[in-house]
């Protein structure tokens, strides 16, 4: 096993060094480990070759004189093989590890942690002292986060199980394109290709596993989509003015756009993403919270609120 | 999860990425060699060995690197041609990016400037992984809160935090002394012992509005406080994903009863009166009493108006 790891570090090696394409027979004239017959030695350097770029190691393939019929030669950019992020400040190099100490015990920790090891590679020293000293931690929730990035970059398509608010399991089929996380939870945003709209997912109510496959070939992002305003108002059309008691109903008053106050009252305006989840909100804050507008919010409160005091009488 | 390498190709990578480690980091001790890369010092051992037989063609001292690691310190000369670290891989691309956003998401207003620094080193990212902006990471926790708990937890001191309780909704100032961070249904709660409340509680972090350092004699009582216990039973009417979640029950049938327990008689409450139609609390007696009540005076004001 050695021998074979020897091997392949030497031929990076020689393919790094190299100023010019190196031709097979000059690889196997002065690389170490290559041994044995014509045939052998052939497919060594196949297999090598396959296992150097299933590492991310492009290795170039061309001609060093293009006038002549040559044999075909090889050789790696350093540009392409090195961690090539440009002129690099010690304060980048410091964000840039604080960001990989986000992760933790999760799936991509030990991509994160492999990262670290790269930045502190650098040879510039962190900047510890004009940067914040900690970052919240992110955890995956056993979701499997590789690959929906990767179906993301490839615009690949997604199919999995939902459990819809009804509590009901449905099939969906999405081309993803965006991976957000927030409040501890992760959501998928896709454009559903039954109904050709754009779709927001919290991976763990996914049942079972993912599956990906090649998107439809004419896929593009819908245009002006903006991953960060996923959970924002831009795409809420309807408001609620509810009043919540001075001092009460902060998790009313977080999600408040604007606020105006009424003495013993404040009233507040909240962007109304779903009327089902709002009217729990308001029902949970009792006789601290009195919706104001609309009237099917108000409707619908009254109807939860006459049946409560009739299953509860 | 992240794509895993056979052994070989494993440790390839390894020894690569040893290459540009040592060379900025001559004279590490061979453990925290083997502590940085995850390895045991015997499969560091290994790794040295096998590095110190590479080289360029030819192969003699001359090409070979000039590895150094029998004192126990590891120096690496003479290995130009790998000292620069690999370029990064997509998954650790991802994982770079996603902290980075999470690290401009916590940033107070008077951080700008490291705000745009992260928005431009974002974008060097994803052009190098080619993922256009598709990833986000909101974090919900002030950086001032957090940077205050690492720094109790480390000086063992003790902290003044303004708190808002979810339950009884409104928001407290308590001192507290930080015993560990948890995690459950990820969310990250802060254990400690509360001197306000003469108890040990579980602070949900996202929850802390403020936090500064407070000090605090170091003596905890032992005995925890006895705490009420409510046993509920609840009847489902509409089985809905919201109720599954708020109970954390996975299986609901229509008719069906099901029994909860709580600490808190505002939880069970306020958790009754958001599940609407869906759910009724059928014991115990005088929680199921004060829901009608207050269900009934809410309701009131709504005729009223």
């Amino acid at each position: 096993m050695s021998r074979k790891i020897e091997r392949l570090i030497n031929l990076t090696i020689a393919l790094l060094a190299t100023k010019r394409f190196l031709t097979k027979t000059e690889i196997f004239k002065s690389v170490e480990g290559y041994e044995g017959s014509p045939e052998t030695k052939e497919r060594m350097f196949e297999r090598d070759k396959d296992d150097l770029r299933s590492l991310g190691i492009e290795i170039e393939v061309g001609s060093f004189d293009p006038l002549f019929n040559d044999e075909a030669g090889y050789r790696i950019k350093q540009e392409k093989y090195q961690f090539e992020l440009g002129d690099i400040s010690s304060t980048e190099v410091s964000l840039l590890s604080l960001a990989a100490e986000a992760w933790q015990e999760a799936s991509l920790g030990d991509a994160a942690q492999k990262a670290l090891l790269k930045l502190r590679s650098i040879g510039i020293p962190s900047d510890e002292i004009s940067i914040p000293g900690t970052v919240q931690k992110l955890s995956d929730g056993g979701q499997d986060l590789s690959l929906i990035t990767k179906a993301i970059a490839q615009k690949a398509s997604l199919e999995f199980s939902y459990l819809d608010a009804a509590l009901t399991i449905n099939a969906r089929h999405i081309v993803p394109i965006a991976l957000s996380t927030r409040n501890g939870f992760w959501y998928l945003t896709g454009v559903d290709q039954e109904i050709q709209e754009i779709r927001t997912f919290r991976i763990d109510r996914i049942h079972g596993s993912i599956t990906s496959n090649t998107g439809p070939s004419d896929f593009e992002t819908p245009i002006g989509f903006d991953p960060r305003k996923t959970f924002s108002e831009s795409a809420v059309v309807d408001f609620a003015l509810i009043d919540v008691r001075v001092g009460k109903a902060a998790s009313l008053r977080a999600l408040a756009v604007s606020t105006r106050s009424l003495g013993e009252w404040d009233q507040i305006r909240i962007p109304i993403l779903s009327m089902d989840s709002l009217c729990s909100l308001v029902l949970w804050h009792g006789l601290d919270a009195f919706v104001q507008e609309p009237a099917a919010l108000r409707e619908l409160v009254i109807a939860n609120l006459e049946a409560l005091v009739k299953n509860h009488g | 999860m992240a794509k895993k390498f056979s052994a070989p190709l494993e440790r390839t990578a390894r020894l690569l990425d040893l290459v540009p480690y040592i060379s900025t980091h001559q004279g590490i001790s061979l453990k925290q060699l083997a502590k940085d890369f995850d390895v045991s010092v015997s499969q560091m051992t290994d790794d040295l060995t096998t590095l110190w037989m590479c080289g360029l063609p030819g192969y003699t001292p001359l090409e070979l690197m000039d590895l150094d690691f029998e004192s126990g310190f590891v120096t690496i000369h003479n290995a130009d041609t790998l000292a620069k670290p690999r370029s990064i891989t997509f998954d650790e691309g991802v994982a770079l990016l996603l902290g980075l956003d999470l690290l401009r998401s916590a940033l107070t207003a008077d951080r700008a400037d490291l705000s745009e620094k992260i928005e431009l080193l974002s974008q060097r990212l994803a052009t190098l992984i080619k993922l256009p902006s598709a990833l986000s990471a909101t974090s919900v926790v002030n950086q001032d809160v957090s940077t205050a708990i690492t720094k109790a937890m480390r000086t063992r001191s003790g902290l003044e935090i303004s708190y808002h309780s979810l339950y009884r909704d409104e928001v407290s100032t308590r001192i507290i002394h930080p015993i560990e961070i948890i995690e459950a249904e990820g969310q990250r709660y802060l254990s400690s012992y509360c001197y306000t409340a003469a108890d040990f509680r579980q602070f949900r972090i996202d929850r802390i509005q403020n936090a500064k350092l407070h000090d605090v004699s170091m003596d905890i009582p032992q005995a925890p406080n006895q705490n009420t216990i409510y046993t509920c039973s609840i009847k489902v009417l509409t089985p809905t994903r919201e109720i599954a979640e708020r109970f954390r029950k996975s299986d609901l049938q229509a008719n069906t009863h099901f029994a909860f327990e709580s600490f808190s008689k505002q939880w069970v409450e306020r958790s009754i009166l958001a599940s609407g139609n869906a759910v009724s609390l059928q014991s115990p007696p005088e929680i199921r009493k004060s829901i009608a009540v207050m269900a009934q005076s809410m309701l009131d004001r709504y005729k009223v108006r």
